[in-house]
């Protein structure tokens, strides 16, 4: 791959998604096009560059876009910020709204599903009261393609070994297949849509929940505080940001106190 | 980089284990087992009754009288170490080729493998914490999965990872994660449930690089087995042995930094000591 290709995909990512590539990633570049390219039977990266620079974005860019994005996820990712939630925020968020019995929670990088489904999972089991609330759960991801697999909810064996127990798939899974379909119940509780957290973002509800792991670690100072302003103005109060382990607001929001339960760190607004 | 489905299909398209093997595995997994059905079940297959009785007549047993009955020889061995020797015999010619792309000679991977089981053993030998019978097993396929990813690592894609290890400082198996979707420990998983090896075992060897998520304590004991078996050959290979415990690791399982320190010596002296039984499998 040339400099200038790598110089190209660097900007074209930083316009459209706000992900900072920085020098030394050409070789992450390399392997995601490459793999594109041929998918696309373009022969080469080059001929897969040139087709980006000719013309407007279109389906070419949307694909550029997704293959480069980092898409890792699993179910019931580091355990430890669902059993805060279950321990410590569901029960004070429950007690909190139980006059107007309404919920509203956003997974806003929630790759292909694994998230906001073990969420559900979660719900079901610990709170199924909550299941009888006007509970809005939507789950957003910047790649069209994705989106639609989160969706469909279908997982492949290696998928659900990622971090699902046996029980859990078992209660909540259907085989299909090679594949494990989440239950119909389940799945149409989560509202799935494409949105780009560095353009306009989709009207979202007042929010008692928002999650939003390991994806500010890919922008500039300036496009996090940006997304943190937009989050502070639809986190209801006692409501909670749950970020990465490796991110914080700190020294970029003072709007929004740091909360330590069950070695995760949530945050919330601070009073007045 | 890589066709996932094919990386799959190749998983799925492995060989069965013996079905004894794997009866014995889901029979010593019940909490409920009893010693009699064990037994039944070595004495209904010949060659896995004379491995016993080998096995348990070998040089490491040989300071006690012979045994000559299958019931004899589970119960000198016990039942995570038959289950081992079963699951081995069945695994060998898994583990036994050369895998270029993880640059492993021929039968690098099983001494490898039989070093990690070994350890497993010395653990339950000092005593300090429980040693479930799977993880035995789990030690010991916890790296089967380099078989399958092996054959796709082409020099192009081993570039690439050499390069994440470099550039992001990235341990071979996040760089396998972030260039390929999966990894050897995730596929060896695969490997595993394709085998129908109970679910402790599959979690043991898809979680043995990152125990914390494994949560079970299989996948702790896997983890330290592949760090002892790291220990064991760089000792015979005459380089400076050391492993590294990590704390939560560490804290998970109670053991304390002298507990630690003494694990590995036994773990080498028991490997010297019981090799000859894995390899005359």
């Amino acid at each position: 791959m040339t400099p200038a290709d790598f110089d190209f995909v660097c900007n074209f990512m930083r316009s459209e998604t706000a992900v900072v590539l920085e020098p030394g990633k050409e070789y992450l570049v390399e392997s995601r096009l490459q793999t594109l390219a041929r998918r696309e039977k373009l022969g080469s990266i080059d001929l897969l560059v040139s087709q980006l620079r000719a013309g407007p974005v279109n389906g070419m860019h949307h694909k550029v876009v997704s293959a480069m994005t980092t898409h890792e996820t699993s179910f019931f990712r580091d355990l430890h910020p669902f059993e805060a939630l279950r321990k410590t925020i569901l029960p004070e968020l429950m007690a909190l709204r139980a006059g107007e019995r309404k919920l509203s929670l956003w997974c806003g990088a929630a790759s292909t599903g694994q998230e906001p489904y073990s969420i559900l999972m979660m719900l079901k089991e610990h709170f199924p009261t909550l299941l009888t609330w006007d509970l809005r759960f939507t789950a957003t991801d910047v790649c069209a393609e994705v989106v639609a697999r989160a969706r469909a909810g279908s997982f492949s064996q290696l998928e659900v070994n990622r971090g699902l127990p046996v029980t859990q798939l078992v209660k909540n899974f259907i085989q299909k297949a090679d594949n494990w379909e989440i239950r119909e119940d389940l799945r149409r509780r989560i509202d799935f849509r494409e949105m780009n957290l560095v353009k306009d973002w989709l009207p979202l509800p007042p929010l008692d929940l928002i999650f939003l792991r390991n994806v500010l670690i890919y922008f500039s100072v300036e496009t996090k505080k940006t997304i943190l302003a937009k989050i502070r103005r639809l986190l209801r109060p006692g409501g909670y940001l749950l970020l990465g382990s490796a991110e914080t607001t700190f020294n970029l929001d003072d709007n929004f106190e740091r909360v330590s339960i069950e070695k995760t760190s949530f945050y919330r607004l601070k009073a007045g | 980089m890589i066709d996932l489905d094919q990386l799959i299909e190749q998983a799925n398209a492995l060989a069965p284990l013996p079905a004894s093997a794997v009866r014995l595995s889901q029979l010593i997994g019940d909490p409920d087992c009893h010693l009699d059905d064990v037994v039944d079940l070595i004495a209904f297959d010949q060659a896995l009754t004379l491995k016993m009785l080998r096995a348990a007549n070998s040089a490491a047993s040989a300071s006690a009288a012979p045994v000559s009955t299958v019931r004899d020889s589970v119960i000198r061995m016990g039942t995570a170490q038959v289950l081992a020797l079963a699951i081995a015999a069945g695994a060998r010619p898994f583990l036994q080729p050369k895998i270029p792309a993880y640059c492993l000679g021929e039968g690098a991977l099983w001494r490898h493998s039989v070093a990690a089981a070994v350890a497993t053993e010395a653990m339950q030998g000092l005593g300090e914490f429980a040693v479930p019978p799977e993880a035995f097993t789990a030690a010991l396929l916890h790296d089967v999965g380099k078989l399958i990813l092996g054959r796709f690592l082409t020099p192009a894609i081993l570039a690439f990872i050499r390069r994440a290890q470099e550039v992001d400082h990235l341990g071979q198996l996040d760089a396998e994660s972030l260039l390929l979707e999966a990894n050897h420990a995730e596929l060896g998983g695969l490997i595993a449930q394709h085998w129908k090896l109970p679910p402790r075992i599959v979690l043991g060897i898809t979680y043995h690089h990152h125990p914390e998520e494994g949560r079970d304590a299989v996948c702790d004991l896997t983890c330290l087995a592949d760090q002892i078996a790291k220990y064991i050959e760089a000792s015979l290979e005459g380089r400076k042995g050391e492993i590294v415990v990590p704390p939560d690791l560490a804290e998970r399982l109670a053991l304390s930094p002298t507990a630690a320190e003494r694990l590995c010596p036994l773990a080498l002296a028991r490997y010297t000591q019981v090799r000859s039984r894995y390899n005359a499998i």
